[in-house]
């Protein structure tokens, strides 16, 4: 068992969500930056999907009732401690980017919900942890030879978007605007969406879109031109056009920055984007 | 049928897009691929909207070149009109005593009783499942109850709430911000984790409201 002397302030547990329930209007949910609870997983010997804690905005402590190995990773943190029974754990607060992992060799063993044991909190879906809670360590396989956690940089110059299913409602001025413009990372930035914010907005269409389908890293212009990412607690539908989407390799690198973090985009292609995570 | 178009949806999805906007005909295209389109090995997820289906695929294991040929395949096969399907039926049962009830039928110039009358007096057919999970839209409502959505959203609707707004229907299934007509409640729960299928509704279901003391 680990229990929770003090948590960060906001802290929840995650694996990598429900991939399969879209039609019942459940969002992906999961790991806001899959590298790094890959990355902790590995340097505990865990498969890279184990349930992991998330982390934001301020450090926390956890006090271990047994021995265990545990692993922090994110944005300039990529470390190993062996617990012992009795002993203390501090949480960093995250200084370089958004969220940090932590996670134990074994698995945190909360009950699966759908096949999941992520938190979504605006559908009841687990709890933000709270200071006294206790987390059951499991025994999912393991390998004896725990490997590095190798994370790539974060600071790579651009995040890399592929065109949306209505890129052809914004004429090429606008698109060619969008790519070139320094957005910044807007405070209105949560599990849910980012925002980007500019000096002047796009211009957004006045199409009178029905509302359909979108996905993890839609880049969606709602009227007053200020676009908006989907995140992994995103909508699975929206009704605002979607002019491009963040390619899967490149979104921890968004999902860590912080707001008023500056994002320069670059467009690419669907082939690029699939082999650069293959 | 009017062959659709493909596009991709991130590196992850793609969608399929009917023209011709909302329209049971379009629908029934929809409904009728997308059955198909589920039993595809390399189908993870799939969402049906009015006119659009989209379609979640692992890249780690096929490529969109890939799964794009085998779709239009499943398209080209299809027959030269939709299938008629009926979906399941359900029927809620309605306290109509929502915040709105008395607002709305001002604005539409209606009594309250010829209100709940209209809204419970027909089938609805579920046209997307998504906004929150288990949220279902349900059209069309009656011509005489068509409102736009209220100026400002409610911070927190209640869980059950029934509600109108843009000729369409729904409940909401958790407390959460709403800019809905609020027109009575109900104890079912769209969407129970308990369950195995966790929203009570799917998309090409039909749906009545009853109303209850």
């Amino acid at each position: 068992m680990i229990s929770v002397p003090q948590a960060p302030a906001y802290c929840t547990i995650q694996d990598l969500g429900w991939r399969h329930l879209r039609s019942a209007g459940m969002p992906v949910s999961g790991v806001m930056d899959p590298w790094a609870s890959a990355a902790a997983n590995r340097m505990v010997g865990n498969p890279t999907d184990a349930a992991v804690f998330e982390w934001a905005l301020t450090g926390g402590r956890l006090h271990f009732e047994c021995d265990a190995v545990v692993a922090i990773c994110g944005p300039g943190i990529e470390v190993t401690h062996g617990m012992h029974a009795g002993e203390e754990l501090v949480l960093p607060r995250p200084t370089a980017g958004r969220f940090l992992y932590m996670a134990v060799r074994g698995g945190v063993d909360t009950p699966t919900t759908l096949g999941s044991r992520s938190t979504y909190l605006a559908a009841g879906l687990g709890h933000a942890i709270r200071t006294g809670d206790r987390l059951p360590i499991g025994s999912l396989p393991t390998s004896a030879a725990t490997r590095p956690g190798n994370l790539p940089p974060y600071d790579a110059g651009v995040v890399r978007v592929i065109e949306g299913p209505q890129r052809s409602l914004f004429p090429d001025a606008e698109w060619e605007r969008f790519l070139r413009t320094p957005w910044k990372v807007s405070r209105a930035s949560d599990r849910m969406g980012y925002r980007l914010e500019c000096e002047g907005a796009l211009k957004a269409p006045a199409a009178d879109l029905l509302s359909e389908p979108a996905c993890v890293g839609a880049i969606q212009v709602p009227p007053d031109g200020m676009p908006i990412v989907l995140m992994a607690d995103g909508p699975t539908v929206g009704g605002y056009p979607k002019i491009a989407a963040v390619i899967t390799a490149d979104l921890p690198i968004l999902a860590q920055r912080l707001p008023g973090a500056a994002v320069q985009l670059q467009v690419t292609t669907v082939a690029e984007a699939q082999a650069l995570i293959r | 049928m009017i062959f659709p178009r493909l596009t991709p949806l991130g590196d992850s999805a793609l969608t399929i897009t009917w023209p011709g906007g909302v329209s049971s005909h379009t629908h029934g295209w929809v409904r009728s691929v997308a059955a198909k389109v589920e039993r595809l090995e390399e189908v993870q997820d799939l969402v049906t909207s009015y006119a659009t289906l989209s379609i979640y695929y692992d890249p780690k294991r096929v490529d969109y070149q890939t799964i794009s040929r085998q779709v239009q395949a499943v398209l080209k096969s299809a027959p030269a009109e939709p299938p008629i399907e009926r979906g399941r039926e359900f029927t809620i049962p309605v306290v109509y005593d929502g915040a709105d009830l008395e607002d709305v039928a001002r604005r539409t110039g209606l009594t309250t009783a010829e209100v709940v009358a209209r809204h419970s007096g027909r089938w609805y057919d579920v046209y997307l499942v998504g906004f929150a999970p288990g949220w279902a839209y349900l059209g069309d409502v009656d011509a005489s109850l068509v409102l736009p959505r209220r100026p400002s959203p409610r911070p927190r609707v209640p869980a059950g709430a029934v509600a109108i707004a843009n000729g369409q229907t729904g409940v909401y299934p958790f407390s959460i911000p709403g800019g809905w007509h609020l027109i009575g409640r109900t104890d079912m729960r769209m969407f129970d984790p308990a369950r195995d299928e966790p929203a009570l509704l799917r998309a090409g279901d039909r749906v009545r409201f009853e109303a209850r003391a």
